[in-house]
């Protein structure tokens, strides 16, 4: 994993910054939201392409191109995560004043 | 919390650039990683000890083959592989490398090149061989045929080694090591070289055995030419050592009382045995020829040439007396064309001048004629026989030395002895009177040894 980080880190960081900027842009966003079935599929697939990594049972170039895929997104997760908390945070302390 | 669940549900579009992203990286980055995967575990397998190491990556999982000399050299390999970060499966298509039974290597020489063949065990093993074979024989083509194999006996490298030493002193054959024994074929390439490889098989280390040494020498090989018109008699190759050489020098000197002795012979191991006592009787033997070329080739001896006349011939062909044994004597003896006929006093002139060369020696204070005087009685009676007509008397002397009556006694009895000599050779008995003149007829001073040994005589006067 330490390996993977400091070959990719400019994907890594990459993903991250989308993520980051998805997030901000998802509180305030109007698109149509996931619906709660398909995200619970998702988190199913998401799982089962963890469990498939961990398991290192997809062999050679497709096992390694599995393991990039899911720490980008792992990183794009976070980096939502993290930017959609901080637009709430900056949305909730100007809605006060306004 | 619950801010969360409801945002992250209008996270998806953000999925479509990362899709492309992660495209991307895919395939940009896998051949760099490969490649310094690959690096890598080459470097980390950088002390193991393997022969044809094999690695491939794909993705981040490395297939790694290679032939391993141990089982845990072997494991320690993979599991260095294993260790190298970003490394994350391995596929194990290692393998000891096979094992001989016997464990056997060879040399074979022939005139062009040397092929080293069988096993090695290790590859050091192998390149130190095949440099050291490449110091040793400078010029001559080294061919590897070595497999890498595990089973050698313990010091395998320093026997091999020694191996090697050897085989620039064979001219062509073949040195196998199996297990701990060495077996040795061929010919050496040198006379002597095949007691110098003899002698360094003692050096062979702990636990080795020879369990065959069929080296041969190459013929061991002494000529004798006798040249009546130079008179000289010219001796050519080899003979055991110094001590030998100068022995044969001087029997030569003894039996051939008229020629001129050239010495070209060089001292050499390897001789068989018995070899003076074949040689020197051998000699005598030509020395009885007129003209004649003697050929020693190991154990066999060839005596060729002209006889003076045909009893001589026939007791030269009927072979030698005290030949040792396992010698062979193989005699191709001619008659010299008799000489043309003179009368007696010519003859008398030629005995002189005979005798004036050389003495016929007898046994000290017997009447036995020493065998070196072979050549000159036969010369003596080739003479006899121009004069058939002459009657001669064979007249016996000594020196002053002892009683009178012993004297006397002597010189009768050794003339008598040449006299049978002759008689056997088929000389007639009626033209031959012996006489013995015991010490009354000096022909030097009596009171020096010299002028003793020229009073010791045999003379023939035609009568």
């Amino acid at each position: 994993m330490a390996y993977l980080v400091t070959f990719h880190w400019g994907w890594l960081l990459a993903s991250l910054l989308l993520g980051l900027a998805m997030g901000w842009i998802a509180v305030v966003h109007r698109a149509q939201a996931v619906s709660k079935t398909t995200s619970r599929w998702l988190g199913v697939l998401a799982a089962a392409l963890v469990a498939a990594a961990v398991a290192r049972v997809i062999p050679g170039r497709p096992g390694y191109w599995l393991d990039l895929g899911l720490i980008m997104f792992a990183l794009y997760l976070a980096g939502c995560a993290v930017g959609s908390w901080l637009r709430d945070w900056v949305v909730s302390r100007h809605a006060p004043a306004a | 919390m619950h801010g969360l669940f409801r945002w992250s549900s209008k996270w998806w579009p953000g999925v479509i650039p990362l899709v492309v992203f992660w495209a991307i990286a895919a395939w940009t980055t896998t051949p760099p990683l490969e490649s310094d995967l690959a690096a890598r575990s080459a470097a980390a397998l950088k002390d193991s000890l393997l022969d044809k190491t094999r690695i491939t990556v794909a993705g981040r999982d490395v297939t790694f083959a290679a032939d391993a000399f141990s089982e845990d050299g072997r494991r320690g390999a993979v599991a260095s592989v294993a260790a190298v970060p970003g490394v994350r499966l391995v596929n194990d298509e290692t393998q000891l490398v096979p094992e001989a039974k016997p464990f056997v290597w060879s040399a074979e020489r022939d005139v062009v090149r040397v092929t080293l063949g069988g096993s090695a065990p290790l590859p050091a093993t192998k390149g130190r061989l095949l440099e050291a074979a490449r110091a040793t024989l400078g010029g001559v083509e080294v061919v590897d045929q070595m497999n890498l194999s595990r089973g050698a006996p313990p010091r395998f490298d320093n026997a091999a080694l020694l191996m090697l030493d050897q085989i620039w002193k064979l001219k062509d054959g073949k040195i196998t090591i199996s297990d701990a024994k060495v077996s040795l074929a061929g010919m050496a390439r040198e006379l002597g070289g095949r007691e110098a490889i003899a002698a360094a098989l003692k050096n062979l280390p702990e636990g080795f055995s020879v369990a065959a040494n069929e080296i041969k020498a190459p013929p061991y090989i002494f000529q004798a030419y006798k040249d009546p018109v130079a008179v000289t008699l010219t001796l050519t190759g080899y003979v055991p050592d110094n001590n030998a050489h100068a022995a044969l020098v001087a029997a030569a000197g003894r039996k051939f009382f008229n020629e001129k002795v050239v010495d070209n012979i060089k001292a050499s191991l390897g001789a068989p045995s018995g070899f003076a006592n074949a040689v020197v009787p051998a000699l005598g033997a030509l020395s009885r020829l007129s003209t004649g070329t003697l050929v020693v080739s190991d154990r066999e001896v060839k005596l060729s040439g002209d006889a003076f006349y045909d009893a001589a011939a026939a007791q030269i062909r009927a072979g030698l007396k005290d030949f040792p044994q396992g010698w062979q004597f193989k005699a191709d003896i001619s008659v010299k064309p008799a000489s043309a006929p003179v009368d007696g006093t010519v003859c008398q002139q030629l005995f002189s001048g005979l005798l004036a060369k050389g003495k016929i020696r007898f046994e000290s204070g017997r009447a036995t004629i020493d065998p070196d005087s072979a050549g000159l009685l036969d010369r003596l009676i080739e003479t006899a026989l121009r004069c058939p007509s002459a009657n001669i008397e064979i007249a016996g002397h000594t020196d002053a030395d002892g009683e009178d009556g012993f004297n006397q006694a002597l010189s009768e009895k050794r003339a008598q002895a040449v006299m049978d000599f002759l008689v056997k050779a088929g000389l007639p008995a009626e033209r031959f009177t012996a006489m013995g003149y015991g010490s009354t007829q000096p022909v030097a001073s009596n009171d020096t040894d010299e002028g003793k040994a020229q009073n010791r005589r045999i003379d023939f006067v035609v009568r």
